[in-house]
């Protein structure tokens, strides 16, 4: 955060959004195996976040969320929504996520982490997620001249919670009316790549059908998943790989793909004037944001 | 200045009862695998949510400082062989989630948060920027666990739920109102003034009490029953 600029966050025009799926929840696994209360001061994400704003003196308008891997996408969703009702002249969104045993163990019962990690994806049936520590800020405020967040979306399929329904249509729920917001504009898409096969087959379909002539990439098999903060940390990025023209591939991962359009190369093209960046997360919760030039 | 019309209203105010208590109070409720199967939380955010799920639903903002405490407690103690289902029903979404699940129900938009002190203006707040027509704004808590005993899970147990829509119509009860108290020098976290907790808001809900004031030191809260 020492690249944060100077404001005063949590004031009453200055609104913080703090987002983590699992904020301080290793610390009761901690605490719970080794009885240590010191552990206890970070066990809750009000607890976890009242620390974290007493450390970057923070005032009291902080807004705390927490929907798994689509927490930080929440964040920029009600930052922009403050600003854009004159609510709030600039907000920051930061978010979080770290490994524990909390979050490795719930992803080894499901059957679903990759434990030899960057391993590639291709290899495993299911066994495919490599989890990632992750942090990030943003500052977000009136657009005015350079890149701006266009457009965001979200669908919540509400089918099951770690599996998709057929056909995949919460993919396209979420992205088609950022496609349609970005007609007319060069793309290339950063999807959410989450490593196990139906996700990664429904999610490439999607795209192929909403926009087939962009490039779609994947950077889970080099950063991990970074579980509730990955929307921002690939948004990151995403901002960095648009302003140099510099994209990084589908790290990690070879062919066959599921799509033609899924690229494993870096893609070398600074005429592209904007990304659709997609997160997905338990309960088939869809987010989506469109970034482009102001 | 920021206004909603209140329908649906929907509370449960299961205070320290026992999990066993407050299941077999709400299984007829449900069909009988979800009465088994959900978490407690689940079982009071879904008692709650039965009406105001009956319309169509773009948007639901749920608010929770605590979550699933007891799902939570129960599966860090199923390490080292921990339970796939406790892990992913003791996630802050998961009462929702495990209700909208149950129904085969999509939402556009699933907004849950976290916090104490202003968790009651925080949650008004996003329930009213939502661009939704119809937004369902729901909360609880559970109380126990060895969580509760360190004022890490809730004292009491309660759930509530309502439909804010954009105009008064024959179903309207009530009206929320939010009104910026205007720029003030920020307060330290956690020394807020006129913070409302989700347990106060929902005091006030479930007497169906009128209410004219602060919630957080930049809004001023007013709730009118019709």
């Amino acid at each position: 955060m020492s690249a944060c600029p100077d404001a005063p966050w949590g004031g009453a025009r200055h609104p913080v959004f703090v987002t983590s799926s699992n904020f301080g929840v290793g610390n009761l696994f901690a605490y719970r195996r080794f009885g240590n209360r010191s552990h206890l001061e970070y066990g809750t994400p009000d607890a976890c976040v009242a620390f974290i704003a007493g450390e970057l003196g923070w005032g009291g308008n902080v807004t705390i969320l927490s929907h798994a891997c689509v927490s930080a996408n929440l964040g920029l969703t009600l930052a922009a929504r403050q600003i854009a009702a004159g609510i709030a002249d600039e907000a920051l969104v930061f978010t979080f996520d770290f490994l524990s045993p909390f979050v490795a163990g719930g992803f080894h019962a499901l059957k679903i982490l990759n434990s030899e990690s960057p391993a590639p994806y291709q290899v495993r049936d299911v066994s495919a997620i490599g989890l990632g520590d992750g942090a990030a800020f943003a500052v977000l405020r009136k657009p005015s001249r350079g890149w701006m967040i266009a457009g965001q979306t979200m669908h919540n399929e509400m089918h099951h919670f770690t599996a998709f329904p057929s056909g995949g249509g919460g993919f396209a729920a979420c992205i088609d009316p950022l496609v349609r917001l970005a007609s007319g504009r060069r793309l290339w898409i950063k999807g959410h790549g989450t490593g196990t096969l139906e996700a990664g087959r429904l999610e490439a379909e999607a795209f192929r059908r909403a926009c087939p002539a962009s490039p779609l990439v994947g950077w889970k098999g080099s950063l991990g998943h970074t579980l509730g903060s990955n929307g921002l940390v690939e948004l990151a990025v995403a901002l960095e790989s648009l302003g140099s023209g510099r994209i990084p591939g589908t790290v990690g991962s070879a062919a066959p793909t599921f799509s033609e359009m899924v690229s494993l190369d870096p893609i070398f093209d600074s005429t592209y004037d904007g990304v659709i960046c997609a997160s997905n997360a338990f309960g088939g919760a869809h987010a989506a944001l469109l970034l482009c030039h102001a | 200045m920021l206004e909603r019309f209140v329908s649906c209203v929907g509370t449960d105010d299961a205070g320290a009862g026992e999990p066993a208590a407050i299941r077999a109070r709400l299984r007829g409720v449900f069909a009988p695998a979800f009465g088994r199967r959900a978490t407690i939380l689940g079982l009071l955010i879904g008692g709650v949510l039965r009406e105001a799920l009956e319309g169509d639903c773009d948007a639901i903002v749920y608010g929770s400082t605590f979550g699933e405490t007891r799902t939570l407690a129960d599966f860090l103690d199923s390490f080292p062989h921990p339970s796939p289902t406790l892990f992913q029903t003791s996630v802050h979404p998961s009462p929702v989630q495990q209700v909208m699940i149950d129904r085969q129900q999509p939402v556009r938009e699933y907004i849950p948060l976290a916090g104490r002190r202003c968790l009651a203006a925080r949650v008004l707040l996003t329930a009213l920027l939502c661009p939704a027509d119809r937004v369902v704004l729901c909360g609880g808590e559970e109380h126990g666990s060895w969580l509760s005993d360190f004022r890490m899970g809730s004292d009491r147990s309660f759930a509530f739920a309502m439909v804010l829509g954009r105009s008064r119509d024959a179903s309207t009860q009530g009206r929320l109102r939010l009104e910026p108290i205007g720029e003030t020098a920020p307060e330290p976290s956690g020394g807020e003034q006129g913070a409302m907790s989700l347990s106060e808001f929902f005091d006030l809900l479930h007497a169906r009490r009128d209410y004219k004031g602060p919630v957080s030191a930049e809004w001023r809260l007013e709730v009118e029953w019709s």
